[in-house]
């Protein structure tokens, strides 16, 4: 989707922090010199890197949550992808955000690392969010950990198109699952406010829901969407929507754009073992707007973010 | 301090001469530009490309890999791009590199893979045939090619009729009772060369859902996990066929450094495949090579032909 891609390569990053973000999230931060930093600089929000953490250790046994004793016992091999919340830029360094939550053997190794740690990547892959500076208004769509990249996008955005308003509308299952650090309660309402600091920091305001009502609107944040827009009647040739977050959840925000006639961006997920076009599991089916013939995209090389009307859903 | 003690690592593969024993293995390499990004291709013993096949394959639904402990499964259908347009839109890159270029070819009859063979004998650029013969064949009720020995003796010698001076390797499933028999049926049938192993059918299995996780129920095995067991059939297939046909072996099988290199040259092979290994670490494949030559020196062996077979 983007052009003049940064050239992609294996880098060595020391890990400059890792802290926690609530219960379930944490914010790992990697510092980059020299050749990796004159590449991720550039580097646009979606793309993303292929972390290898098999080489990390277990948490000690007390700090392995039950749910996960079992499956942490699984040696990992293939390398995990993650996109990243910031890309911070100085003249020597860059420093990656990545917000992650632990899931799995891998994410659990991920929390032991400590700052002046080192972590072999490869990066930056895929192909990024595309910016339309015609635009006035974008409107990012965020369900649960689909959160980060969208994050590194409002601050783009306000870098290349100050004039376009932004506004998120974030869901999750319930409070404690918003992965972020700076909600600020009494600023939630039915109007867009600035709500979650992670965005109104690049001036961006918010709209909350959960779907057990713990936090703003009580129910899906696609639904919250559709009811804003049928509300708000924006002007749809100058209107974007960018998602992510759970396939159901895009797949009801390509939906809800179709109808609209709003042009949507949406950054999918896939199982990947490379990351690189090489191993060629990431398919996403797609139609060309042509032809109308399907075939299959790799998500790690063609994507993560397709528009939302080129995806078969 | 000793000077640097040189070592000869070329190989004599059924007549080719190789610059070293390390190929890509199919299926985890692409068709060959997606490499380029992290290492010169030119420096690889060869390039083994993913599996072509006559029409163009879209590949299986997804979930089409899974993790599982030091390695993982994968079912991805043999996605590619046709003969077609493989030999119009990527043979045409691969004159850059200095190195000779195998193609890996799949069919589901008799007839497709040797259309398949015929074209690509028709391409000065690529030395040589890899034919997978781990496929269902479509008309005999979907019984893999590479599990019976007269099925493998029929492929082999009707693909070899139709590959032109193309050396030809068979790539054998290890999914069978006997190797061995395979070998020997493909070698009699007019085999240049082998190549060993394909992965190992095997199952992950989701137990809250109690369904299996790949969308095609069952997957290959690859990565670290399979190594043992296709060492020893490495020198199984080596010591029981190869050896006295004079047929080398390319040989692989989870190999992720050059000591598990190392262990399958000992067993028998003449050359090595780094496949899984390659999707964690893309670049993995050259520093392999460096590896085997200091193993080399380390041991004082002059010739890497040596040490095929070797194991006491």
């Amino acid at each position: 989707m983007a052009e003049n891609q940064p050239q992609k390569a294996i880098f060595t990053a020391l890990v400059s922090g890792n802290k926690a973000v609530g219960k379930f999230f944490f914010n790992l931060q990697l510092q980059l010199n020299s050749g990796a930093a004159k590449v991720f600089r550039n580097a646009l929000p979606g793309q993303f890197a292929q972390l290898d953490l098999s080489r990390l250790a277990l948490p000690a046994e007390e700090q392995i949550p039950d749910e996960l004793a079992e499956r942490c016992q699984r040696q990992i091999l293939l390398r995990r992808p993650f996109s990243f919340t910031n890309i911070e830029c100085s003249d020597s360094k860059v420093i990656l955000e990545i917000l992650y939550c632990v899931l799995g053997p891998a994410t659990l190794r991920m929390k032991t690392l400590k700052p002046a740690d080192e972590i072999n990547l490869i990066g930056p892959l895929g192909n990024g969010f595309k910016i339309l500076n015609d635009k006035k208004l974008a409107i990012l769509v965020a369900g649960g950990m689909g959160a980060p990249p969208l994050q590194h996008l409002a601050k783009e955005l306000k870098k290349q198109c100050p004039q376009t308003e932004t506004v998120v509308f974030a869901g999750a299952k319930s409070i404690s699952e918003l992965p972020y650090l700076d909600i600020k309660l009494k600023k939630i309402s039915k109007e867009s406010s600035y709500s979650l600091g992670e965005f109104a920091k690049h001036n961006a305001k918010a709209l909350i829901s959960t779907d057990d009502g713990s936090a703003g609107f009580k129910g899906f944040v696609t639904e919250m969407l559709k009811d804003w827009l049928k509300d708000k009647k924006t002007d749809s040739s100058k209107t974007i929507i960018y998602a992510c977050g759970p396939e159901a959840m895009m797949s009801h925000v390509a939906a809800i754009s179709s109808q609209f006639n709003i042009p949507c961006q949406v950054s999918l997920e896939r199982m990947m073992a490379c990351g690189t076009g090489l191993c060629q599991s990431c398919a996403v089916r797609c139609m060309n707007k042509q032809t109308k013939e399907t075939g299959y995209k790799l998500c790690c090389k063609d994507g993560p973010v397709f528009w939302a009307d080129e995806v078969v859903w | 301090m000793n000077t640097e003690q040189k070592v000869d690592l070329t190989v004599n593969f059924s007549g080719l001469k190789l610059k070293n024993p390390v190929f890509t293995a199919s299926g985890t390499c692409g068709y060959a530009d997606e490499l380029a990004d992290f290492m010169d291709i030119s420096l690889l013993g060869a390039f083994l490309t993913k599996s072509i096949t006559l029409q163009k394959r879209d590949g299986n639904t997804v979930p089409r890999i899974v993790e599982t402990d030091s390695g993982m499964l994968n079912a991805i259908g043999l996605a590619n791009i046709g003969v077609d347009r493989f030999i119009a839109e990527k043979v045409p890159l691969i004159k850059q590199y200095n190195t000779p270029f195998f193609v890996n070819i799949a069919g589901q009859t008799i007839e497709e893979y040797t259309s398949v063979a015929q074209k690509l004998a028709g391409c000065s650029e690529i030395a040589g045939l890899e034919l997978n013969i781990s496929c269902p064949n479509v008309k005999k009720g979907g019984i893999t090619f590479g599990t019976d020995p007269k099925l493998v003796s029929e492929i082999t010698s009707a693909v070899k009729k139709n590959a032109g001076k193309k050396i030809l390797m068979v790539k054998l499933t290890p999914n069978v009772t006997d190797i061995s028999t395979i070998a020997a049926a493909a070698i009699e049938a007019g085999a240049d060369a082998l190549s060993m192993i394909n992965t190992f059918t095997a199952m992950v299995i989701d137990i809250e859902t109690r369904q299996p996780v790949l969308a095609n129920r069952t997957g290959g095995l690859s990565g670290p996990a399979i190594k043992p067991i296709a060492v020893y059939l490495t020198n199984k297939v080596y010591n029981e066929v190869a050896k006295s046909a004079n047929v080398p072996i390319l040989a692989g099988g989870g190999i992720r450094n050059a000591s598990d290199a190392i262990e399958f040259i000992i067993a028998g092979a003449a050359a090595v495949s780094v496949g899984t290994a390659s999707f964690v670490y893309p670049d993995i494949a050259i520093k392999i090579i460096d590896g085997i030559k200091k193993y080399c020196q380390r041991h004082k062996i002059a010739k890497i032909s040596e040490l095929t077979g070797s194991l006491k």
